[in-house]
């Protein structure tokens, strides 16, 4: 039997992970995919027992490769089904695809970002192996219309309950996502070149006038808090793709540039005219953000009364 | 042991190629021999998380890493931020992810008793956020993932908050226990000149490899099971135009070239 097992507690990811699946199946030339479901919602308490259960099953349906999301969970998850099966990870892999060269055994290869998003490295794994997939690696529709069978789905059987070593004590929700910054087509996003949380008004009637999102470097939406952590954006956070990027304060850091490679225009506004923003910028503004967007939101307004 | 006891605290840390420094050759690969190293970002936040720990509840914080003399950079940086030992593992084979934290999951096993893993949440190279949760399956011992804040207990147990996509989730495990932090849980100290130079007192112990690998009647050591075929330069190549005027003569400039690229 030669199988690909795709498993996400993540329902966004689910149907990646499985169309995932379905594409190394067709490279595997002719395995199946199985998607793996639970009926219990992983967590950061039970992520052993649903990692044990994944085990089982892959076991049982000889599993060639074991897929699951790339999200904070599944990269545990990933950790422990390595470990007691003694196996590889490939982390955060696009083109997955079964290959064999010259009578070696056949590997699993993908592609991934390496430092910081700067380079990209073909990694493979011997079979079988675990793989972790970022949201965006694959179209979910993709899945059964490529497959030459359609998914069988699972369920996973978590063994009886043991005593959790990590005991949960309190879950605190984080707002919903009120946001959607995968799909806008303006996005300008605010970094530590604010001076105060109040000054982002700046950037929310500048976004607003352009009809677009307002998103955020990795320390104003984690480290400050000062925007919510669903506007991150980059290597750890969320990969855009507007037609429209505007950085305001933003230095250009690697891991936040990472994130938005994908976007058609790129826009810096930054006092320091050294800034790396500015060396992946179509356009860019060399000055104080504090007389530059207050400009920029008078010009447009002049533009739409006339 | 009870909460009182002092902490025995290890944490791993990666020296890890600058990317910010790292070249590209004419064919588009990086230039990786004598490329410039430094402590894994992150792992500067699991360097202080252990020492402010320490500094709390009274213990030793022991810095161990994985590499070859090069790694001694990092780990005297780790000393003079306040750890007191370190143990460094002499390699200079490839080893993925699995093969890592198999041998640092060793050399804790060696170094033992101890109390508290801290790992950081990823490296700045690869960014798998592996080695910490494969290290508290090897040493069968819980994991808490993406820790933002930590609490001792009374009991002997250590509460964490855990930054999760969609939730923060409060959890506790008793000790012995690993964890990972994020950075946003602490802002690392830069150490001062007298501790850069008393860092250079502070023992480091040396285990070799080999001396870590499985003995008769024990299970094999994992070999390498993920290699890097190729690594290439992502390209982006953008108009880089810049406008240098007034506030006022710039941003009309923006907007007539935004216009007329059709993103308006
Ligand atoms: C493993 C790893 C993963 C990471 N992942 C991410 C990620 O996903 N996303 C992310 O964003 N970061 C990430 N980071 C952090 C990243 O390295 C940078 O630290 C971060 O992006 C910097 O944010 P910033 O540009 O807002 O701040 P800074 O680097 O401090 O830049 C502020 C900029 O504002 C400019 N400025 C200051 N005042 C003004 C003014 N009045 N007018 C105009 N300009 C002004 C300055 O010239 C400067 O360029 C990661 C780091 C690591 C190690």
């Amino acid at each position: 039997m030669r199988s690909v097992l795709a498993f996400s507690e993540s329902p966004a990811l689910a149907a990646e992970v499985a169309a995932g699946a379905a594409t190394i199946c067709e490279s595997l030339g002719g395995g199946f995919a199985v998607i793996a479901v639970s009926s219990e919602t992983p967590s950061p308490s039970n992520f052993e027992a649903v990692a044990d259960a994944i085990v089982e099953v892959a076991k049982r349906e000889g599993a060639q490769v074991v897929l699951l999301g790339a999200t904070r969970l599944g990269r545990q998850v990933a950790a422990r089904i390595a470990v007691k099966t003694s196996q590889g990870v490939l982390s955060d892999v696009r083109d997955l695809r079964v290959e064999s060269s010259g009578g070696a055994a056949a590997m699993l290869t993908g592609v991934r970002p390496v430092f910081a998003g700067k380079f990209n490295a073909k990694v493979a794994s011997v079979l079988p192996c675990v793989a972790t997939i970022p949201s965006g690696a694959y179209a979910p529709q993709g899945a059964s219309a490529s497959s030459t069978q359609p998914p069988a789905t699972v369920e996973i059987a978590m063994g009886p309950k043991a005593p959790e070593r990590v005991k949960h004590i309190e879950t605190r929700p984080k707002p919903k996502n009120t946001v959607d910054l995968k799909s806008a087509e303006v996005i300008v996003s605010a970094g530590r070149g604010f001076k105060n949380k109040e000054d982002l008004v700046l950037v929310e009637n500048l976004a607003e006038a352009l009809g677009g999102v307002v998103g955020a470097s990795r320390p104003l939406s984690s480290d400050l808090g000062w925007l919510g952590e669903e506007r991150h954006i980059g290597l750890t956070g969320i990969y855009v793709r507007p037609s429209l990027y505007i950085a305001v304060g933003i230095s250009g850091q690697l891991q936040h540039v990472a994130g938005i490679k994908d976007s058609k225009i790129i826009v810096a506004i930054n006092k320091d005219k050294q800034a790396p923003i500015f060396q992946v910028a179509d356009y860019g503004i060399v000055g104080d953000l504090y007389l530059v967007v207050p400009a920029l939101l008078k010009a447009i307004e002049t533009q739409k009364a006339s | 042991m009870s909460g009182k006891a002092p902490l025995r605290i290890i944490v791993c840390l990666k020296h890890a190629v600058d990317e910010s420094e790292l070249r590209v050759d004419a064919s588009g690969h990086p230039i990786l021999q004598g490329a410039q190293a430094r402590m894994s970002a992150f792992d500067r936040n699991a360097v202080e998380e252990g020492v402010s720990i320490k500094e709390k509840a009274g213990g030793t914080v022991t810095a161990l890493s994985l590499g070859t003399e090069d790694v001694r950079k990092s780990i005297k940086e780790a000393l003079a931020m306040g750890c007191d030992r370190a143990i460094l593992v002499n390699s200079s084979k490839y080893l993925d992810a699995l093969a890592t934290s198999y041998y640092l999951a060793r050399a804790v096993q060696r170094a033992a008793p101890y109390d508290l893993m801290i790992c950081s949440e990823g490296a700045s190279d690869t960014y798998d956020g592996l080695v910490g949760p494969m290290l508290a399956q090897w040493l069968d011992l819980p994991f808490m993932g993406y820790v933002r804040r930590t609490e001792l207990r009374g009991d002997g147990s250590l509460q964490c908050e855990l930054a999760m996509e969609e939730s923060v989730e409060v959890v506790e495990a008793r000790f012995p226990s690993v964890i990972s932090v994020v950075s946003e849980i602490n802002s690392p100290r830069y150490p001062t000149l007298l501790q850069i130079m008393q860092a250079s007192k502070k023992p480091i112990e040396e285990f070799p490899l080999d001396s870590l690998a499985p003995g008769p009647g024990e299970a094999a050591a994992p070999e390498a099971a993920v290699r890097v075929l190729d690594t290439t330069a992502q390209s982006m190549s953008r108009k880089k135009i810049l406008f240098e005027g007034s506030p006022e003569e710039s941003a009309s400039k923006l907007l007539e070239a935004l216009k007329s690229e059709g993103v308006l």
